[in-house]
């Protein structure tokens, strides 16, 4: 897996070289050169496969059954750009040592700068496409960080978003064609795409794949319109700027274009997007860069201009054309890299980019000025230099293409004129920089920058001279590798050399240098002109417009819906409901009623049931007088015991009833510390919505309760009738189901008990409520809290109760009754102790701590479930006997009854936790409240 | 016989009584206990996860009364998995509360324990009244935990949430009841057995009750419209619990799945199919409304929040596929997106702690200690929650889409989850670049204690490692999606050979 | 008899509806109690309507009322019961901690 190393060992530098940046800059710049270096050598050690079998493929299984898996692959164009990032990143390295000030830690910008580049790597050295995109995203996210790495600056801090935002959005996109891809060819392996060209074409998805794909490439080689993100990310350090924008960063999108050039080239819609996108992306930068007056925005413009170029190459689609695009990515890479070193000197030295103060740098540091000119001269296409054979290809190329269209002229042309501001513009740059009088007020006096400064720039500078002036011995050969990886087929018969003889692309280039000098001279009215009109149609502004927009939405959104209002919440739930049950209703074409006979209503039912309606409406109608609320309520529920009793269920009556009385006992005690009445808030309308949403949900409900009674019904309870006796050893069926047919239920239901027990302790302890000293209209309660008959009465009472409750805790396994109503008859039994006699007296008498009882019910239930796992049954298994009880009788002694014991202990524990509670909190605030009264008196 | 389906429900019972007992012992020792029980069900869940692993469903009838009579626990795959992962989810906040917050209020170990004895509950019964108690189990325990620690935007956003689902128990309770009355069982293999045979004048109340059903799981899932609770309460609890809670809208995912694939599935009739109509377009909604609020978001707490959201209804969207390939990237997404938002949570204590004043608000604030650490850490659970590459949220976005490309709807599900994608990079560039890179100056007030950073680094840990792993837990994701898609083995499995 | 007790249901539902869509922690504490009778009548009428079958056996009698959904409301009702203990403790702690007992109310010290 010499390749997957290949692309691992710059992230590991990655993780290193910060710690090795402790030990002294140099050191950290030595370990940064050494990952590139060994990555040289790994790539070195596997080219000789590659070129001999076209292309090297290594494969490592990480999730096959989705068709995702590491594999690389090591071709000429791989070649080619793993070339590039490894031996400019070098040079940018050791630039870099030298241009980041001591402030700036350098240990954090090799560490990112390494980051990306193993990025880099990995996106052109993959076979599996989604790993691709994998990379690609992974380069966003460091040039995210490379961006934004002088972070004490807003232009940083808002070019590295944009720059992740434009990018990352492509990235989307490109997945999403990707996906689309893999779906046509059934691969994502480069191998199965690469040999599917024409399937993919002819393919019914091929249209929307190549946008998405293409939106992707144009997003990274900020091609227009999304040009505007690189200019800004010309905040970041000079150094990255030269990595980012010459050789790697935006050069992924061109990557992309030449990569898929076999699978997707050839239709008019690729020609027309891909060229169309390029040209207009060619004039545009072009343009726009001669008028910056900042040193990098105009390079940065001549950057966006000549991806444009590229892309208007792969466009063409030819295969020379092909050939020249890949070749103008390497001249491109080797003189805009050079440049950009060399703005870096320059900014490093006079302290500023601004091109109309920077003026005559020539005699300040001659030697810097003649290796700018020289890449400048290749930037313009000047002969003897790189940039020249590739752009004369350009324009053979173009001149080409206009016989094959109508209009077909206007190409050369708009070409030409492109060339014609690339001449200006790289005029300007010498000229401004090196001459044109004197500097203006520079921050510092400029002279020649360190030795090894300038080392990268000189290197780069003579590669642009040796392609320039021997390209058959310089770049050819490894051309011709090259443009066979990109097509996949043997490259076309092409010629690079300076003289062509008279043909229609050396006119081109010399109308453009001569055009060019023109329009540098006459300069001064078309600035002016600039200046006035400057930023009529500035993408940027748009962008951050379209940003403002979505956030302002969202905003707007989010809170319109998500109000944090409880009310909000409930109505939405009901209105949800409804729809879903409606829904769930329609479309089924049931009928309403079924076949089942109803039983006929005896006049005391009917009573009964007025009698409720009556109490219900009223609760609503009274519900801000909450005290007859609280009454009104409180028969409602006896009401629906009563209920109960006569459709024979005595247990669910007796538990309805003492439940009953228990909350509302709580409720009372609650109203203690709430005001007596609800202040009229809602509106006559929001009172009339939420009365027709409450009356449609009774309505539903109603429905869907009569749509089943009315219907023929069979159930599984058949069993337990039949096997209550003799298998749970209970005649009481209801609770023989609670402890033991599904007695689970029943430990999660004490278990609630106990948790509310709890949360309730935990949530209360040290809080102080506030209660009233006297009732609504304002009379004080009476002073004496605890009258003498009630006290009395109820210490009678509680041995009785405790007896009653022992007693219908036995027998309830057989008759009505069980462990939920005898703990809340003796919960009752209790509280009524509390509040006759006052927390003093019976604290005296009772632990006030209930946590043991919950705690021991808890126990007791479980570990009777846990008893029969020692006879070898599961969870819960029972068991029982009999056993001769005098005054209670013969009784079945059920296993299930400890569990049921287990059930009482819970029940009073965690009902009087509550209740004690709340009762303690009462007191001190009713004393309080007494004595205050009192002295008031 | 073996009882280990039941050891998972059994363990964090005990351990919770035990831990009530012991409430007066030194905390030391109930967080060495607490720690342990969790390690234990780890163990328990693995031991489970390993006895299923070759497509064996265990199923334990409680109180040896025969299916579909007495209450049957069901161990399957799908079950095995949710446990694994709520335990070893569970494990991290409860070292993050053990460094102080669990004093800072009564009976947190013994609420946290239940809280599990809720969960495991819910994954592994399969009966419907019986999962009905769990949920209340779990609710009432998360209810104490939501209001652990107390202060007032706690107390308000807890009393939302425990009235919603209050609301919300009530209308399970109904569905339940309609069911009942209208299959006369509750054994859910037993009602999967009867569905299908549903007398076509009782599809009404039928398909009616399945939808009330599916609104109480949505309810639980936060789906939209339902979510409302979820983001007040999730982002004013405490960052322990609200990491815990990163479970608790998977036990609705889970209900759903578990529904539309053994009762409502396509075996099911006339009700086969009658959740899978409405859950793809409202889990989309709901990832673009979540997302919009992660925009939207004033804290950092806050997005984490609508992030748990917008995962919600990137997962949901997954099982609204209803294919093999749909439920298996859904049932790898689901860890995933578990462990980040849980861990995005944990780091945004710590970052309010290191920030001081400031918090974790969306304002520039001053240069906090340790922040290239804790700078990177954000970044990792950033890459990780906004699914960007390499990391496991984007394995898991990506086998999503590629499963979505057979669904007719592709276009719209593709559109929705990379705009989505979008939206989160650009809400989390943003709170990245505010806390990390816009530092204004240096602290100027007292540094509060700082929060432990180890828990969320464990969690990152373990998103790393469902990305190295993907092969496998992918795999294994599969065979789970292949047992849900045969519902019969399941009632095979509870009901024996009855027809 | 069955249409009545579906209409009483209905009924229960409603107001307990209208009163949880108040603004007040009180009403809603009512409303909740309410909508739990309609719910626990609701599940217990599932095992449809019997008059004088008590489920307990040895009593001489020949048919028995379903007795599965009387167990099912049981749990139910005591379930409720702690739901609504919580609730109303929940309330009291807001109105102490909000200074007002509005469900939706903002911090007033």
């Amino acid at each position: 897996m010499s390749l997957l190393l290949l692309v691992l060992v710059p992230f590991l530098a990655a993780a290193l070289v910060p710690w090795l940046c402790r030990h002294g800059r140099g050191v950290g710049a030595w370990g940064g050169a050494a990952a590139a270096l060994s990555a040289m050598a790994l790539l070195a050690a596997s080219l000789p496969t590659a070129l001999a079998e076209g292309s090297l493929v290594q494969r490592l299984d990480w999730i096959p059954q989705a068709g995702l898996n590491l594999s690389f692959r090591l071709d000429g164009l791989g070649l080619l750009f793993a070339g590039l990032i490894l031996g400019i990143g070098l040079l940018v390295i050791l630039y870099a040592l030298y241009y980041l000030s001591e402030r700036d830690s350098l240990g954090r910008l090799y560490a990112y700068l390494l980051l990306f580049m193993g990025s880099m790597l990995g996106v052109v050295l993959s076979e599996n496409l989604i790993q691709l995109l994998i990379f690609w995203e992974l380069t966003s996210l460091s040039s995210f960080l490379l961006i934004g790495y002088w972070r004490h600056r807003q232009d940083a801090r808002t070019g590295a978003r944009m720059a992740l935002a434009v990018t990352g959005a492509g990235g989307l996109a490109l997945l999403g064609g990707i996906l689309l891809l893999g779906e046509i060819v059934g691969s994502y392996e480069l191998s199965a795409v690469l040999a599917a060209g024409d399937l993919i074409r002819g393919h019914e998805l091929y249209r929307p794949t190549l946008i998405l794909i293409l939106l992707g490439a144009f997003a990274k080689s900020a091609q227009f319109p999304f040009h505007f993100w690189l200019p800004h990310a010309m905040a970041a350090p000079t150094p990255v700027s030269a990595y980012l924008h010459s050789a790697t960063m935006v050069k992924a999108g061109v990557f992309l274009l030449a990569r898929l050039f076999p699978a997707l080239s050839g239709t008019w819609e690729w020609t027309l997007l891909v060229g169309g996108a390029g040209l207009a992306t060619l004039l545009v930068g072009a343009v726009i860069a001669l008028f910056k007056h900042d040193l990098k925005g105009l390079l940065a413009y001549s950057t966006v201009s000549h991806l444009g170029l590229i892309t208007a190459l792969f466009g063409i689609g030819t295969p020379l054309a092909a050939v020249a695009g890949v070749f103008h990515i390497i001249n491109h890479a080797t003189f805009k890299a050079g440049l950009f070193m060399a703005a870096g000197i320059i900014d490093h030295e006079c302290g500023t980019r601004d091109m109309r103060r920077i003026n005559g740098l020539w005699k300040y540091m001659p030697y810097t000025a003649t290796l700018a000119m020289v890449a400048a001269a290749a930037m313009a296409g000047v002969p003897l230099f790189n940039g020249f054979l590739s752009k004369e290809m350009f324009f053979a190329e173009a001149a080409e293409m206009a016989d094959r269209l109508s209009f077909g002229w206007l190409l050369p042309a708009a070409v030409t004129f492109a060339g014609v501001f690339a001449v200006a513009y790289s005029l300007r740059f010498i000229h401004d920089v090196f001459f044109n009088g004197k500097p203006i007020d520079l921050p510092k006096t400029p002279h020649e920058p360190p030795r090894w400064m300038k080392a990268p720039v000189e290197i780069l500078v003579v590669l642009c001279l040796l392609v320039g002036i021997l390209p058959g011995l310089t770049v050819a050969p490894l051309l011709g590798v090259v443009a066979a990886a990109v097509l996949q087929a043997p490259p076309p018969a092409f010629n690079i050399a300076l003289w062509h003889g008279f043909n229609a692309a050396l006119w081109m280039s010399v109308i453009a240098l001569a055009g060019g000098i023109l329009l540098y001279a006459g300069r001064k009215p078309l600035f002016a002109w600039h200046a006035r009109n400057e930023g009529l149609l500035d993408a940027k502004r748009i962008y951050e417009r379209l940003l403002g927009a979505l956030l302002a939405a969202a905003v707007g959104i989010t809170r319109g819906f998500d109000n944090a209002s409880l009310q909000r919440m409930l109505l939405v739930f009901m209105l949800a409901i409804l729809g879903l049950g409606i829904a769930g209703w329609m479309g089924s074409g049931s009928p309403l009623s079924g076949a089942r006979a109803s039983m006929p209503v005896d006049p005391v039912s009917g009573l009964a049931a007025l009698a409720m309606v009556v109490a219900t409406v009223a609760t609503v109608a009274l519900h801000r007088q909450r005290f007859v609320a609280l009454v009104l309520v409180g028969s409602v529920g006896l009401l629906v015991s009563l209920t109960f009793v006569k459709f024979s269920a005595p247990d669910l009556a007796l538990t309805q009833l003492s439940v009953e009385v228990v909350t509302i006992i709580l409720l009372l005690l609650a109203l203690y510390f709430l005001p007596h009445y609800s202040p009229a808030e809602s509106s006559a309308a929001r009172r009339l919505r939420d009365a027709g949403i409450a009356g449609l949900v009774g309505l539903g409900v109603a429905a869907l309760a009569w749509a089943v009674l009315s219907r023929p019904f069979s159930s599984i309870s058949g069993y337990y009738l039949a096997h209550s006796v003799p298998g749970g050893g209970g005649g009481n069926v209801v609770n023989v189901i609670l402890v033991d047919f599904r007695g689970f239920d029943t430990l999660g239901e004490i278990t609630v008990l106990a948790l509310a027990g709890l949360a309730i302790y935990a949530m209360l302890s040290n809080t102080r409520l506030q209660g009233h000293t006297g009732d609504a209209d304002g009379r004080a309660w009476d002073g004496d809290p605890h009258p003498a008959i009630m006290a009395s009465l109820t210490r009678l009472l509680l041995p009785l109760a405790l007896l009653v409750s022992v007693f219908i805790l036995l027998r309830g396994h057989n008759l009505p009754g069980g462990g939920f109503i005898a703990g809340l008859v003796t919960a009752v039994a209790l509280i009524m102790q509390y509040l006759a006699n006052g927390v003093a007296w019976t604290h005296a008498r009772l632990p006030a701590n209930m946590h043991p009882a919950i705690a021991a019910g808890l126990g007791i239930a479980t570990l009777t479930g846990l008893a029969s796992f020692h006879f070898e049954h599961p969870f819960l298994t029972s068991t029982f006997g009999h056993l001769h009880w005098p005054l209670v009788g013969d009784i079945h002694l059920a296993s299930a009854m400890a569990f049921d014991l287990g059930v009482y202990l819970v029940v009073v524990g965690a009902t009087l936790l509550i209740l004690i509670h709340l009762g303690l909190m009462h007191n001190a605030s009713h004393d309080a409240a007494a004595t205050a009264s009192g002295e008031a008196r | 016989m073996s009882h280990l389906p039941i050891a998972p429900i059994l363990l964090p019972l005990c351990a919770g009584i035990l831990l009530l007992m012991l409430r007066h012992v030194d905390i030391r020792l109930r967080r060495a206990l607490a720690l342990a029980a969790v390690l234990a069900q780890i163990g328990v869940a693995l031991a489970l996860t390993r006895a299923v692993a070759d497509g064996a469903i265990l199923s334990y009838a409680l109180g040896a009364w025969p299916a579909p009579y007495g209450i049957i626990l069901v161990a399957d795959r799908l079950a095995a998995w949710m446990l694994l992962l709520a335990s070893v989810l569970a494990l991290f906040p409860l070292w993050h509360a053990s460094h102080g917050l669990d004093t800072r209020g009564r009976h947190f170990h013994v609420l946290y324990q239940l809280q599990l004895f809720g969960l495991s509950g819910a994954f592994l019964t399969g009966d419907v009244f019986n999962l009905f108690v769990f949920f209340e189990v779990l609710l009432l325990a998360s209810y104490g935990l939501v209001l652990h620690g107390g202060g007032v935007e706690r107390i308000r956003a807890g009393l939302h949430y425990v009235v919603i689902n209050l609301a919300g128990s009530s209308l399970f309770l109904i569905a339940v009841g309609a069911l009942y009355g209208l299959y006369g069982t509750l054994n859910m293999a037993d009602l999967a057995r009867l569905m299908p045979a549903t007398p076509a004048e009782n599809l009404g109340p039928a398909r009616a009750a399945g939808l009330l059903l599916f609104a109480v799981f949505a309810l639980k899932a936060a789906l939209l419209p339902l979510y409302l609770w979820l983001p007040a309460a999730y982002a004013s609890t405490s960052a322990p619990v609200a990491a815990l809670f990163a479970i608790m809208t998977k036990v609705g995912a889970y209900a759903i799945l578990r529904a539309s694939t053994l009762l409502f599935g396509a075996e099911a009739g006339g009700l086969a199919g009658l959740l899978d109509a409405w859950l793809l377009p409202l889990a989309l909604a709901t990832l673009l409304a979540g997302l919009l609020g992660v925009l939207a978001a004033r804290h950092l707490r806050e997005q984490a929040a609508y992030l748990v959201v917008a995962s919600v209804g990137t997962l949901l969207a997954a099982f609204a596929l209803g294919s093999h390939a749909g439920l298996a990237a859904g049932l790898y997404y689901l860890p995933h997106s578990t462990f980040a938002a849980a861990a995005l949570f944990l780091l945004a204590e710590r970052i309010a702690a290191a920030r001081g004043a400031q918090a974790d608000r969306f304002e520039a604030g001053p240069r906090m200690r340790g922040e290239y650490w804790l700078g990177a850490l954000f970044f990792l659970a950033a890459i990780l929650i906004a699914g960007l590459p390499p990391l496991s949220g984007f394995i898991g976005k990506f086998l999503i889409l590629q499963a979505a490309l057979a669904h007719p709807a592709r276009a719209w599900i593709l559109a929705v989850l990379l705009v989505g994608g979008l939206l989160a990079l650009i809400a989390l560039a943003r709170a990245g670049s505010l806390f990390f890179l816009r530092v204004e100056r240096q602290r100027d007030d007292a540094p509060q204690a700082p929060a432990p950073v180890a828990p969320a680094v464990g969690l990152l840990l373990l998103g790393l490692g469902l990305t190295v792993a993907a092969g496998p837990v992918h795999a294994f994701a599969g065979e789970i999606a292949e047992q849900l898609l045969q519902p019969r083995l399941y009632i095979e499995a509870v009901l024996g050979g009855r027809p | 008899m069955e249409a009545l007790l579906s209409a009483l249901i209905g009924v229960l539902t409603a107001g307990g509806v209208y009163l949880m869509l108040r603004g007040r922690s009180f009403p809603v504490v009512l409303g909740l109690t309410l909508l739990s009778y309609a719910v626990n009548l609701f599940l217990f009428a599932m095992g449809r309507l019997a008059i004088g079958q008590p489920p307990v056996i040895g009593t001489g009698l020949t048919g028995y009322a379903d007795p599965l959904p009387q167990a099912l409301v049981l749990t139910a009702i005591v379930i409720s019961f702690a739901m609504t203990a919580f609730v109303i403790m929940l309330a009291l702690k807001a109105r102490a901690e909000l200074g007002d007992d509005h469900v939706d109310a903002e911090h007033k010290p």
